[in-house]
């Protein structure tokens, strides 16, 4: 009896029946939600067995309960129940888990929600490393221009090729230029291609967040194995785990066992190798070794023809003067200019209307303007007087002759219209007038608007200065 | 900010649902952006105007329908789902970076509020401030004569006070134009009249109004 609950009797019977479930529930299921299960004990008849969260727990017990509870009692006739409880404690393998946990606190009962989409991912594999990736940025959706050139052909040829043509590749240049867009376009291209491949693409950030849970988790081993069992690594923004000594130490002796084994691996920054402040030499020089390719800040005939391309994708009609003033207006990066576009579309489809020059400017109004400092009666009633050549004392003055008093008109409107001051308080900047006049003021310059083209235009502008 | 920053009576809770927002020119997108979501053009979207203009309002509508977490600094490990940030501008960049790309990676959402719009915050990492300038972003206007007299209505009912329209236009002529100024007199208009048991007349509200 006590020998058939040793330790290790114990063991050898959980091994057995973890092959028997294998066998029984097939491969991916068992991944997903029996191989995490640990054996957590046993006290006379009832065995129980740890998962890492409370989603896992109901899950495993709703489905897998009596199976877990019949081979166990064949295994160990002395085991009557088997519990599933959940071990706080033990570091949850996945990411993913943590999302399945906010699953479990939604209403919906676990027993008839079907099974997620996305199971448990097994803790080792490439997939749960790898970022998904974007699947608009392929090398199809990728704009060429001088400006970015060469690190496109290099990138190209990182893909094609049979054999590794330069490593590492090394893409650098400003923030949103395309260096994320072609490492992803590498990985859908061999994806494609040569799905027998092993990719992995990833930030550095995440890398280095891999890199300390496998230390923490005393699993290093196969941190290691995983990384250095790839066909091409992809590092996103190496720049960040520079400084951090012994991630960038765990990196470089990744890159130097893929390197040796001619495997091809790839990396992005925000500058060359040479600039790279806080790089250890030996990495320095070891990362000059492949191709640097750099990616200029984009012209403006490049910036119309991502436009363009991104315009014609999205199926909303924008005139072609808005994608030139885009062009034109957003010339810092790709990222600002599509995002830019991307505000005009969604827009334009939420609302129905079509897109004009003016909507697009007041939709981009925080990206196009400096700041949005508020104008105040002062500003307006200096601006309107210049507008008009009237003196600045005109606007508080009791004078009520036409060349005068509608320029002040005009003046309350916009104060009315720009600023968020109450009728009272603009009356009081107009010379202590009463409220009832700035309301008069108003309802005349909306009616003259409405009636005279001319002096609707006259108005608009004004505001348009006033307002940015 | 929650609604408490508004100087309002304790018995009293602004209703926070979506059918109590006043739905204006002024904040119409912004409220279509919420009642699409999970089809946003982006899985960021940032909702900006100055103070009551109804932010707190859309960002608990939102974190109602999406379970979002609200967060006030970075998590050290997981990230929830769906996440809303109240002015997150004195987070680190590096940690305002790190949770945007690990939503978009996660396949979840993040929504920020804040008075000036994201694209202009003052950001020394590039990365962060092109992501930041790339988010769409809608603008809260500062409500309108019409729509101050609107929601003054809905606090007033809210309080369990009916106030005649005549009443309603002079306060709304006479205040600054946003929903904070508009809270502000209405606590004020509903202290004096339990006070002095008045009803909520134009002589009551002109009372008030000069006292302020």
């Amino acid at each position: 009896m006590t020998e058939l609950n040793s330790d290790s009797m114990l063991n050898a019977q959980w091994a057995r029946v973890r092959g028997r479930l294998r066998a029984e529930f097939g491969e991916a299921t068992f991944r997903s939600w029996l191989k995490p299960l640990n054996l957590a004990g046993k006290r006379g008849p009832d065995l129980r067995v740890s998962v890492p969260s409370r989603f896992m727990r109901d899950w495993v017990a709703t489905h897998y309960a009596d199976r877990l509870k019949a081979l166990w009692s064949s295994e160990n006739p002395e085991v009557r129940s088997v519990e599933v409880i959940v071990d706080a404690h033990r570091p949850v393998p996945d990411l993913d888990l943590d999302n399945l946990d906010e699953a479990a606190n939604e209403d919906t009962p676990v027993s008839t929600s079907p099974i997620p989409a996305t199971p448990v991912r097994d803790d080792d594999s490439v997939e749960s490393v790898s970022a998904p990736l974007d699947p608009r940025l392929t090398f199809e959706n990728f704009v060429v221009g001088k400006s970015n050139e060469l690190a496109h052909a290099a990138a190209l040829r990182v893909a094609e090729a049979d054999s590794v043509p330069f490593n590492p590749l090394f893409l650098y240049g400003g923030v949103g230029l395309g260096k994320t867009h072609l490492m992803n376009a590498i990985a859908w291209h061999i994806r494609t291609k040569k799905p027998e491949k092993k990719v992995i693409y990833l930030s550095a950030e995440k890398f280095m967040y891999q890199f300390i849970r496998a230390i923490r988790n005393k699993n290093t081993m196969s941190f290691k194995e995983l990384f250095r069992s790839v066909d091409i690594l992809m590092v996103d923004d190496v720049q960040f785990i520079i400084g951090k000594d012994s991630t960038q130490e765990e990196f470089f002796h990744t890159f130097n066992a893929l390197a040796d084994q001619n495997r091809q691996v790839v990396l992005s920054a925000d500058k060359s190798p040479s600039d790279l402040e806080g790089l250890e030499e030996r990495m320095r020089s070891r990362l000059g070794w492949g191709l640097v390719a750099d990616i200029h800040p984009t012209t403006y005939e490049l910036r119309l023809g991502i436009l363009q391309s991104r315009a014609e994708q999205s199926g909303v009609p924008i005139p072609h003067k808005v994608l030139e003033f885009l062009a034109h207006r957003i010339s810092s990066n790709v990222r600002e200019l599509e995002g830019a576009l991307t505000r005009i579309t969604a827009h334009a489809t939420l609302v129905g209307h079509p897109v004009t020059l003016e909507s697009a400017q007041e939709l981009l109004r925080d990206l196009l303007r400096a700041n949005d400092r508020r104008v105040t009666i002062e500003e307006i009633q200096k601006r309107v007087a210049e507008h008009f050549n009237i003196k600045l004392a005109d606007m508080q003055s009791p004078r009520r002759a036409r060349q005068v008093a509608r320029p002040r008109q005009i003046a309350m409107f916009l104060a009315k219209q720009l600023t968020t001051r109450s009728l009272p308080e603009i009356g009081r900047k107009f010379g202590g007038r009463d409220h009832t006049t700035v309301m008069h003021a108003v309802k005349k310059v909306e009616e003259l608007c409405t009636a005279d083209s001319g002096f609707a235009e006259d108005v608009d502008l004004l505001r348009r200065m006033l307002d940015g | 900010m929650a609604p408490q920053q508004l100087p309002l009576d304790l018995e009293y809770r602004p209703a926070l649902g979506m059918a109590d927002f006043v739905i204006a020119p002024g904040n119409r997108d912004a409220v279509a952006w919420i009642d699409r979501w999970p089809d946003w053009p982006a899985h960021a979207l940032a909702i900006h105007g100055p103070k009551g203009s109804g932010k707190s309002h859309l960002a608990h509508v939102w974190q109602a329908r999406s379970q979002a977490a609200f967060l006030e600094r970075a998590p050290a490990e997981d990230v929830p789902q769906s996440v809303v940030l109240d002015e997150p501008q004195g987070w680190p960049d590096a940690a305002l970076l790190h949770l945007y790309n690990r939503l978009r990676e996660a396949g979840g959402h993040l929504l920020i509020v804040s008075e000036t719009p994201p694209a202009r915050w003052p950001v020394a990492l590039p990365d962060l401030a092109s992501r930041l300038a790339s988010i769409p972003a809608v603008a809260l206007a500062a409500p309108d004569d019409d729509l101050l007299i609107a929601v003054m209505a809905k606090q007033f009912a809210d309080r369990g006070l009916e106030v005649n329209e005549d009443v309603l236009r002079y306060v709304a002529s006479r205040v600054e134009r946003s929903f904070a100024a508009a809270a502000d007199i209405v606590a004020r208009i509903d202290r004096a009249a339990l006070a002095q048991q008045r009803k909520v007349t134009l002589a009551l509200a002109r009372d008030i109004m000069a006292s302020l």
